[in-house]
């Protein structure tokens, strides 16, 4: 491998350390961090992400009381594949019914990922700001 | 690599970009909100005071100092740590002012100060994010700058370089085998 490849490389893993260095340890279901008082999750690098309470009674108004237990938060949007598109990682048709509800359109996933488009992700970061999560596609990579 | 490191940094910045757009929107948002706000509160204050009289209402707001608890965290917005600020606790409805000596003219004031209280708290937190995101999109700008105009053109010179060495080493080598050929004829 050429010098300026093994930097480029170098750079590459840093940069993607930097900027998924948010995802979080682990998710939490909305009806825990409901009961929270201070509803969080902590990220790989330690530090702590709020979520803001209204944002949780706003999802929590669009679902069911049984489904809040299997809706995992933060939702994680999916960058990288495509500049003008977003893919929304869902497990479980959860994710799909919100998203649908959030940007009012009928919305089907297709192999656990719904794809959106840039105006639909502006609008849906807009109305779910703390509790969607941006990762960046690490398979560039390969 | 250079075109996938570049790739990988633009779309990082379009993110922020539209972050930034978004975070200024809000910011605009929530200065007029906070902006109407005020003047409502200032407005309800000055009735209240024209109706109960300056010294009664000092003497009825003394009492009243509470603690508001205000929750701080932050949040990432594509590698960048913003600030997160939002205030808790309940509502409340005595607020230690006596409640027969007063009218309803300043539980609105007090009411209205309580919302500027909230407002104030999510200018703060749109007004840090847009500096932090402005900052990060200066320093990615420059990056991808730097890949597209330094780097990237650099590493195309040297495989052009290469390639044409190459060829002509081929080159060579061909002319060399056919003037051996000759020889040995």
């Amino acid at each position: 491998m050429l010098p300026y490849d093994r930097m480029l490389q170098e750079y590459l893993r840093d940069e993607l350390r930097v900027i998924n260095a948010h995802l979080p340890r682990n998710q939490k279901s909305l009806a825990d961090l409901l009961r929270e008082e201070y509803p969080h999750v902590v990220y790989n690098n330690g530090s702590t992400h709020l979520f803001k309470r209204k944002e949780l009674e706003y999802l929590a108004s669009l679902i069911d009381a049984d489904k809040q237990e299997a809706l995992l938060l933060p939702v994680l949007i999916e960058l990288g594949q495509n500049q003008g598109e977003a893919g929304v990682i869902c497990v479980g048709g959860i994710v799909e019914e919100v998203i649908s509800k959030v940007l009012d359109m009928p919305i089907k996933g297709k192999q656990k990922r719904i794809t959106i488009y840039r105006p639909q992700l502006a609008l849906l970061r807009r109305k779910l700001k703390t509790t969607t999560q941006y990762v960046f596609y690490p398979r560039v990579l390969e | 690599m250079a075109e996938r490191v570049q790739k990988i940094v633009r779309d990082r910045l379009s993110i922020l970009c539209m972050e930034f757009v978004e975070t200024a929107r809000e910011s605009v948002e929530a200065r007029r909100r906070l902006l109407d706000q005020f003047s409502q509160a200032y407005k309800a204050l000055s009735i209240a005071a024209g109706y109960h009289g300056y010294i009664a209402l000092e003497k009825e707001l003394v009492a009243t100092e509470g603690v508001s608890k205000i929750a701080a965290g932050s949040r990432n917005i594509a590698g960048v740590r913003t600030p997160s600020f939002e205030l808790t606790g309940p509502e409340r409805a005595i607020r230690g002012y006596s409640l027969v000596d007063t009218s309803s003219c300043v539980d609105r004031a007090a009411q209205l100060a309580e919302k500027c209280l909230e407002s104030t708290a999510e200018l703060a937190e749109s007004q840090r994010s847009l500096e932090l995101l402005g900052m990060e999109i200066a320093r990615t700008k420059r990056i991808s700058n730097a890949l597209e105009y330094v780097m990237i053109p650099a590493l195309q010179a040297t495989m052009k370089y290469l390639y044409m060495k190459f060829e002509e080493r081929d080159r060579e080598e061909k002319s060399r085998l056919k003037r051996i050929k000759v020889l040995l004829q």
